[in-house]
């Protein structure tokens, strides 16, 4: 996924930050541990988000504990722990490193496939190295390996159709966070909350991506739906005026907020947990201020990382 | 039965007026606006219910007094796409977009895109069914129900339901600003000058 799924710090309860902190370090943990150090790498705000949901899903038994940073041995963190080896919780830390995982793995693999030989001699050296971890993460949970491949090929037929609609290139992205965020239910109706709840929140980072990069791919003529739903084909090659672009981010905002008000519905059914709060925060005001950020106020995704916690 | 209080998520000392809010914001919460069309619609007005049985209890037992609940219920007109209809209600949207594909582009009228935008919305397709639901509009202005249902998807999309609605300013995240402090406070000064008095003897 992309870092776009992350809460809004400003209106964070100061307890909800230290959790949501302990939970970010733990998995971070968890990918060194089950999936190599250099895993670490891959670690990010979306599956932050993935294993609160899924920790958020039963109400498991867990404690602070302070200790050292192992990308930064000065700085000591706090890690939110499992209990006598929760196991519930502990599953959750590695569903999402597994994720995180896999994710980072297909990303890259689609990245060999969309550019030129020179720019993907990079993503072909790290994908020969996230090979075998990748291997063994699809061995650890099949059913996500699964829905990546899936959603791998759909998106390829998806974007070379004669009539690539947003909907259309949207859906393969969406359909892989319903199946992965469906599994965490356990009844069916906690299922069919994580489904539509998973589908949106897939459908939106696919569009805040596509958003994010329109101006990107219009200047290199890469493939963007927006190009077609706007009809900009006139300006591939070359930069949006400024009119141009003002409406384009309206309407992208607009598509946005329909995905939205799918899934804040679904995330007021979901159960009452110890991470109840910081998933609404996530939801209901760290999305929309990712909106703004990139659509209205400009930041650049280089300047975003500065303003990170 | 579950404790009421537990349930509108207040202590049994709460004032009326405390019950009074946490029920509102609940009530807003799971209203059946944002959950029409949608397969969660079931859950929600279980939910809906149980805060309305919660709070009716408490007025009841306070006050012996009632209050009404939230109902939710689509215009229905005479149709000619009533199998279509029935598969839809039924939760068969499979069924129902093969139906609806099977008929040719020339008998394709206004409630056709009407039906087709709710399979599309069901779907999740929110883009496609907002441009068919517009259509809809188009080949019957008058008709009440295509009308509710493009009203629906525009609301979802100007952030009323969830996301951000550029036209509300900083006031959706920061709230006043300096600036905003310094024009309220200029602004009072002009209205003491008004009556004779003065707020700020500098200006």
């Amino acid at each position: 996924m992309f870092g776009y799924v992350r809460p809004f710090k400003g209106e964070m309860l100061v307890k909800e930050y230290d959790a949501y902190k302990g939970v970010y370090c733990r998995l971070c943990r968890a990918l060194g541990r089950y999936y190599g150090p250099l895993m670490r790498m891959t670690l990010s705000y979306d599956c932050t988000f993935y294993a609160l949901l899924a920790l958020n899903q039963r109400d498991p038994k867990m404690h602070a504990e302070r200790r050292r940073c192992t990308c930064n041995p000065l700085k000591k963190c706090t890690y939110v722990c499992p209990a006598n080896e929760d196991a519930y919780a502990e599953t959750c830390f590695h569903k999402a490193a597994a994720l995180s995982v896999i994710m980072t793995a297909y990303k890259f693999r689609d990245n060999i496939e969309d550019e030129r030989t020179i720019q993907s001699l990079g993503a072909r050296f790290l994908f020969a190295l996230s090979r075998r971890t990748l291997k063994k993460a699809s061995a650890d949970f099949p059913f996500m390996a699964e829905a990546a491949r899936s959603m791998m090929a759909a998106q390829r037929a998806a974007e070379h159709a004669v009539h690539a609609s947003i909907d259309a290139c949207a859906a393969p992205t969406a359909e892989f966070l319903r199946t992965v965020c469906a599994e965490l239910g356990e009844t069916e109706a906690e299922k069919t909350v994580l489904r539509q709840l998973g589908y949106f929140l897939g459908r939106w980072v696919y569009i805040m991506d596509a958003a994010d990069d329109l101006a990107d791919d219009l200047r290199r003529g890469g493939f963007n739906p927006f190009v077609e739903k706007l009809s900009l084909e006139a300006y591939v090659g070359g930069e949006l005026p400024k009119t141009q672009r003002d409406a384009a981010d309206r309407e992208c905002n607009a598509v946005l907020n329909g995905s939205l008000a799918m899934v804040v519905p679904a995330a007021n059914l979901l159960p009452d947990g110890p991470f109840t709060g910081i998933l609404e925060n996530i939801l209901q005001k760290g999305l929309p201020e990712m909106q703004r950020e990139i659509l209205f106020l400009h930041i650049k995704r280089t300047a975003r990382k500065e303003r990170e916690f | 039965m579950t404790d009421p209080y537990k349930v509108l998520g207040v202590s049994p000392s709460a004032s009326d007026e405390e019950v009074k809010d946490a029920y509102r914001k609940l009530a807003k919460k799971y209203h059946p606006d944002q959950y029409s069309d949608s397969p969660l619609a079931e859950l929600a007005s279980e939910k809906m219910k149980e805060i309305n049985e919660a709070y009716d209890t408490i007025v009841a037992q306070r006050k012996n007094r009632t209050t009404g609940g939230y109902t939710s219920s689509g215009p229905r007109g005479t149709s000619s796409f009533s199998d279509v209809r029935s598969y839809i209600m039924a939760g068969r949207i499979a069924d129902a977009e093969q139906l609806l594909n099977g008929v040719p582009v020339e008998s394709r009228n206004a409630e056709w895109y009407f039906l087709k935008g709710t399979v599309l919305f069901r779907r999740g397709w929110l883009e496609e069914a907002k441009e068919h639901f517009t259509r809809a509009c188009q080949m019957d202005p008058g008709n009440p129900e295509y009308q509710a249902a493009l009203n629906q998807a525009m609301n979802q999309r100007s952030g009323v339901y969830g996301g951000y609605n550029p036209n509300m300013g900083a006031s959706n995240v920061g709230g006043c600003n300096t600036c905003d402090v310094c024009q309220g406070l200029i602004c009072a000064d002009c209205c003491c000058e008004c009556m004779g008095g003065d707020l700020i003897p500098c200006c």
